[in-house]
């Protein structure tokens, strides 16, 4: 009886890190590869239409401009939060963070592109990105981590 | 004046700002100081439970995107009333910087140069 209870006890216990390692392997891939079509629509390689310049490439006249702005908050998940603490005992490069905070760059990006393609800007110059990290701290032991990411930018009009 | 991603108010003053140093089309007359604006802003507790759930997963925490985005709003606003209160009325230079003070909540520093502009065919 009292087997039984611990077998439960257990299995419920383990379900969220089995649902991490789920997320982690599939849902994080999933959303991944949609950004990367995203990403493709968008002809990234071939011209983005960002740029950290403070003028047009070759002095073009600026009819239009607005200031716009996006944000994106990501996080690791249990599994990666938990193998980046082990890695932080040997030092070097934490991969799984790298990739974390790289995807929601990449996805504060991808939004700038699409936010001014719908309001039919041409460019965004004068790109900033922002970093700071959110957290909820309910006691040393709360898990929830995040990483914030703001990109803003003027958009003009030629 | 500003494109928003998701479903936010946007700012009631209508005032040119850009990140850019200068407004296009328009030339600089005065300047009037740095004007800063920010807020601290924070979720309730069932959205931080939402997004706790969510951390499980990993991913994007829609919930604290949400409250980024309300704060960079207010932020900008209250540095454009700083700016519409000193007589100015654009601002360059905008610059946005975030940091976190408390656990689950977000700081959004929104500062600039408030200006005087007039249109470049008046001079």
């Amino acid at each position: 009886m009292s087997d039984s209870i611990y077998l439960i006890y257990s299995l419920l216990s383990l379900s969220p890190w089995i649902a991490s390692l789920i997320g982690t392997l599939i849902y994080q891939n999933a959303k991944k590869e949609t950004l990367l079509q995203r990403e493709k629509a968008h002809s990234v390689l071939n011209g983005d239409k960002l740029s950290t310049l403070s003028k047009p490439l070759g002095g073009r006249e600026i009819k239009e401009f607005t200031t716009v702005m996006a944000s994106v908050v990501m996080s690791p998940s249990w599994i990666q939060i938990t193998i980046g603490r082990i890695v932080t005992l040997f030092g070097g490069e934490i991969n799984v963070f790298t990739k974390i905070i790289d995807w929601a760059r990449r996805e504060a990006k991808q939004r700038l592109r699409e936010d001014i393609s719908k309001a039919g800007f041409d460019e965004v110059i004068n790109l900033r990105l922002e970093t700071s990290i959110i957290t909820k701290t309910n006691g040393g032991n709360d898990k929830t981590s995040g990483v914030e990411i703001i990109a803003y930018g003027t958009a003009i009009k030629y | 004046m500003i494109v928003n991603v998701g479903n936010v108010v946007q700012p009631p003053i209508t005032m040119p700002f850009t990140n850019i140093e200068t407004i296009p089309g328009q030339t600089i007359v005065q300047s009037m100081g740095v004007v800063t604006g920010s807020t601290v802003r924070a979720k309730n507790i069932f959205k931080d439970i939402g997004a706790g759930l969510k951390n499980i997963v990993g991913g994007e925490l829609k919930a604290y995107t949400e409250l980024l985005q309300e704060s960079r709003n207010q932020s900008l606003y209250r540095m454009l009333a700083d700016a519409q209160a000193r007589g100015a009325n654009a601002v360059v230079n905008v610059r946005f910087t975030t940091s976190s003070v408390a656990g689950g909540a977000a700081e959004l520093l929104a500062y600039g140069t408030a200006v005087i502009v007039a249109p470049m065919n008046i001079q």
